[in-house]
């Protein structure tokens, strides 16, 4: 009795693994994908994941979120046991962090094998992805500082066009102030919810269109206690705390409310938020790269990208498999534009579909005129301390002799550790 | 007489000051989006709306994030009465040299801050093999100092004459665990059962770390992807909130008498 | 008793067994493997490089190190004796025999069973600036809106605020827990005595819970301490840094920048703050019997 079941089983097993087998050769590839996007970028980004994995049968992305403020946490600690899934999104900003440690592949060859033309990217996005020649990751998209404005209150305050420079932005303010009540300037120099990235975005731009980049050229020293950052940082300071255009203690979220409801007129913020004010009824606004406050066009941008983790065991076909996804997800970035991102794929701009988005074409021209970040390990705490001493010289209403040299003394000591 | 009235309406006041926040909370998830942002007082919505319910029912994969945290919740807290109340049967009925120095090495683990062990723990987890499983989440909670040290003060009040007319009659020292001091336990075995569930309920670092598979998520580390990359939906954010608490304030409702009564025999004698 | 006494090791040994098993696991060897990496240059993702007390010393000179140190001792200054004696107060209604202080019990404690990132985002939405209930009420009386969160005067009291709504009502338990205790006997021949109210609460109530004083001072020192979550959520850290707590300073320096050693050894650091601080308390509340 026994041993027939025995062998029934046997049988039955064999039978199983034998379909099994068969059918395995035909099931699509199962790639595991981490997100950072929650919220409005999320509902865009996984609807394009979605589309991916209905336009074809081989290939099925499963997809992680993880809040960006947890993100990295969860990231590096799975990239130092090797637990990383196939893919992941990486800011730009930080792959000096993993890149040197050997935690991320090389994509050269497979983005070769693949038959990805990268001549359709923008270049200089790419070159960020770069160390020591290779490439080692793929950029989905460029999400720059932009300036929107409504275009309501400049009608009312009589401005006829976008200001181009610091005389015409502060006039312009004061403008849409006394005329309208708005507020003039609607940029976060607090930390709430968010951290005040946005002085600082703006200080760095504002450098770098006076030709300064925010760190010396081997990023050990601080390069912005000069005339150039003096200007930079007085603009900010006199914005706050000279014309008052722009409120004390404004926290990004505020910031944010204050212009989604028509309370300002100018708004410096990423371009993440153009989805957010597009679905606001009654906000007629338009978006424009950020001025050139000092004669030359320069923005600060993030970038967000397509990384590959090393994994314990390397697999070809899994490697290809996200060659695959990347390839599709990079040239559909009209569907990421949607949340407002400036897709870097040329290919993916010169569609109907992008140029028909209102507002992006307006600012698609930004990308040539971003910059990207130190690449140092040492940038995101560069980039914390920087922001605090900002916000603090502003609020506090230092001179920018005294702020400079404050944020420099924390830079450098930073940078020579 | 006058006194008395305004002593009644003054703490009436105080309840209400005290669970406004709450009815804040639930007012806030009640609001469609762009009514949050307002610059005019509406305590009351115009008319309530679950669109951030719905979001968060249907859009998401909020109910296995419920299930799950029920799982972890639930074995989190029977396995903990389980560990605490041998040990502090241990600590409380059995004389040995060093044992309150055992007793203040088992509490000096409430001192440290566990965002700064997440890395060793993955790293510890990782070479075990066990991470992404639910069981990951479950055992760093297990050992919960706070209960060793409530069931030790509470079994220690519990007279030797009971144990020793016990061994009089033969029985073995487990038995008498299982048959007398447990069930004299109760109330304070539910003041520790109610710490344990919902110290695993609200975990939300470590459960993060330890999962990567988001359908594994509990519903603290799901919800907190209702925070936005570039934005607050403070709406959907309260509602995932409720629906992250509510289990934890029903339960608080049923076991409410026990928790006090728990907590009072508790005797802290020191 | 014979049987007992033969076999008390191995009892011993076998009840505790499964407890120490699982803190020594899970407790004490990340501890421990803390302390060692305390001693290494470490980004996580590379190989370790010894560099004795380098950590420890550099800590010493940190001024972002001693700077959050100080946010987390002035939280701690602040929001120690207001929970406890909040809680206190609470207890005080709690414990009245009438129908309010039944009432008193639930509403007071019901805070607790609450998830940090719950009431941190639930008092950020409360204190936001332009939009939050706090202000918005203000208004209607006319006045200007505070920064609750976003002005450095307001930001940490703001902070402790929140965390006292949040954790007041378990100080409240125990306190009333003890208060319950005392026999009726006591009280009533203090009233023959003619004690009034206050000096019946100063003499005898307060006196006589030493004991549960000294519990909740240790323990919400060991909790005020540790704080991080509601802050990080509330505020960031900000206005400019200004209630960046030590443990957050401790989280981005070793997830954000990298620097698992260092963040280690600051964390050495903060756990001996609080052992000794809480050993303290303890000799000098079991002195004073």
């Amino acid at each position: 009795m026994k041993s027939r079941n025995l062998v029934l089983m046997a049988v039955f097993i064999l039978i199983a693994g034998m379909t099994l087998g068969a059918q395995t050769s035909q099931k699509p590839i199962e790639i595991g994908f981490w997100s950072l996007f929650t919220g409005g970028d999320g509902a865009f980004f996984d609807a394009m994941v979605k589309e991916f994995n209905a336009s074809q049968n081989e290939i099925v992305m499963k997809t992680d979120t993880v809040k960006f403020d947890n993100y990295y946490t969860k990231l590096t600690a799975a990239l130092a046991a090797k637990n990383a899934p196939d893919v992941v999104v990486m800011h730009q900003d930080r792959l000096s962090n993993f890149v040197p440690n050997g935690v991320l592949l090389p994509l050269d060859d497979y983005i070769k094998k693949a038959g990805i033309d990268m001549s359709t990217f923008e270049q200089g996005p790419v070159s960020n992805c770069r160390f020591d020649g290779k490439l080692y990751a793929i950029p989905m998209d460029v999400h720059p500082l932009i300036m929107y404005y409504n275009t309501d209150l400049f009608a009312k305050a009589g401005i006829p066009k976008a200001p181009v420079s610091l005389a015409e932005l502060i006039a312009d303010a004061q403008a849409i102030q006394e005329k309208t009540g708005a507020i003039g300037i609607a940029a976060d120099n607090t930390t709430a919810t968010y951290k005040a990235y946005t002085l600082t975005r703006m200080f760095m731009s504002m450098l770098k269109e006076q030709g300064y980049s925010t760190l010396n050229a081997n990023n050990t020293k601080a390069n912005f206690n000069n005339d150039a950052g003096a200007k930079a940082y007085q603009a900010l300071s006199d914005m706050v705390n000279k014309y008052k255009v722009t409120p004390k203690q404004l926290d990004y979220d505020s910031s944010v409310a204050d212009f989604k409801l028509g309370k300002a007129g100018i708004h410096f913020n990423g371009v993440w938020v153009t989805g957010s004010f597009e679905q606001q009824a009654g906000l007629n606004f338009a978006a424009v790269k950020f001025p050139a406050l000092f004669g030359t066009n320069a923005s600060w941008s993030g970038s967000h990208t397509f990384a590959v983790p090393v994994q314990k065991t390397f697999d070809e076909k899994k490697v290809m498999a996200v060659m695959t996804f990347i390839n599709w997800m990079t040239n559909h970035g009209y569907l990421w534009a949607k949340a407002g991102h400036v897709p870097t794929r040329k290919t993916a701009i010169d569609t109907p579909e992008f140029k028909s988005l209102p507002h992006r074409a307006g600012y698609a021209d930004a990308v040539k005129y971003t910059f990207a970040s130190p690449d140092t390990p040492k940038w995101p705490q560069c980039y914390d301390a920087i922001s605090d001493s900002l916000e603090e010289s502003v609020a506090l209403n230092r001179d920018a002799k005294t702020a400079l040299s404050n944020m420099e003394q924390v830079i450098n000591a930073i940078l020579a550790r | 007489m006058m006194k008395r009235t305004i002593g009644a309406a003054a703490l009436v006041f105080l309840f209400a000051l005290w669970l406004l926040p709450l009815f804040w909370l639930i007012i806030t998830s009640l609001k469609a989006e762009q009514d949050v942002m307002t610059d005019h007082l509406a305590l009351f919505s115009v008319a309530p709306s679950f669109v951030n319910y719905a979001k968060a029912f249907g859009g998401t994969d909020i109910l296995k994030w419920f299930k799950n945290s029920v799982i972890v919740a639930s074995f989190t807290t029977l396995f903990t009465l389980f560990l605490n109340s041998t040990m502090a049967y241990v600590l409380s009925r059995i004389k040995f040299r060093g044992r309150n120095s055992l007793l203040l090495f088992i509490l000096a683990g409430m001192m440290v801050p566990f965002e700064v062990i997440i890395i060793q723990l993955y790293l510890e987890f990782n070479a075990l093999g066990i991470l992404n499983t639910l069981a990951a989440v479950i055992l760093p909670r297990l050992a919960l100092p706070i209960g060793v040290f409530i069931l030790t003060q509470f079994f220690k009040g519990i007279p030797e004459a009971l144990e020793e007319a016990a061994y009089m009659d033969g029985a073995s020292r487990f038995l008498i665990f299982r048959a007398i001091i447990l069930p004299l336990g109760k109330s304070a075995l539910f003041v520790v059962a109610i710490l344990s569930f919902v110290n695993a309920w609200n975990d939300f670092l470590w459960p993060l770390v330890s999962i990567s598979d988001s359908a594994k998520y509990t519903i603290t580390v799901g919800i907190a992807n209702f925070q936005g990359t570039h934005g607050t939906e403070y709406a959907l954010i309260m509602a995932g909130a409720v629906i992250a608490s509510i289990p934890l304030i029903v339960m608080y409702f049923i076991f409410k008498k026990n928790i006090v009564k728990g907590i009072a025999m508790t005797g802290i004698k020191g | 008793m014979q049987h007992r006494n033969r076999y008390v090791a191995r009892d011993i040994a076998l009840f505790s067994a499964s407890y120490l098993i699982v803190y020594f696991a899970f407790l004490v060897f990340p501890v421990i493997y803390g302390i060692y990496l305390s001693f290494f240059d470490w980004n996580i993702l590379s190989t370790k490089k010894f560099i004795g007390f380098k950590n420890f010393v550099e800590a010493f000179g940190d001024p972002k190190f001693l700077a959050s140190f100080a946010h987390t001792c002035q939280f701690v200054l602040l929001s120690t004796p207001t929970i406890i004696i909040i809680g206190f107060l609470l207890a005080l209604i709690a414990v009245r025999p009438t129908k309010s202080g039944k009432v008193a019990e639930t509403v007071f404690f019901l805070p607790y069973i609450l998830s940090t990132t719950v009431v941190g985002t639930l008092w950020a939405w409360l204190f936001q600036k332009n939009f939050g209930l706090f202000n918005q009420i203000l208004a209607q009386f006319g006045l200007k809106p505070i920064g609750w969160l976003t002005d450095p005067r307001y930001a940490m009291a703001s902070i402790v605020g929140a965390t006292i709504w949040w954790t007041a009502g378990f100080n409240m338990i125990l306190f009333s827990a003890a208060i319950k205790q005392i026999p009726d006997e006591i009280y009533d021949s203090a009233r023959m005595d003619g004690a009034g109210r206050f000096a019946t609460l100063t003499k005898i109530t307060i006196p006589l819970l030493k004991d549960t004083t000294l519990l909740v001072v240790i323990l919400q020192l060991i909790a005020s301490f540790k704080v991080f979550g509601q802050a990080y959520v509330m505020t960031g850290g900000g206005p400019y840094a200004t209630t960046e707590v030590l443990v957050q300073y401790v989280y981005k320096t070793g997830f954000s920048y990298f620097r698992l050693g260092y963040a280690s050894a600051m964390s050495i650091l903060l756990f001996m703050v609080i052992l000794i601080i809480s050993g303290f308390q303890f000799i000098l509340g079991k002195e004073s019997k």
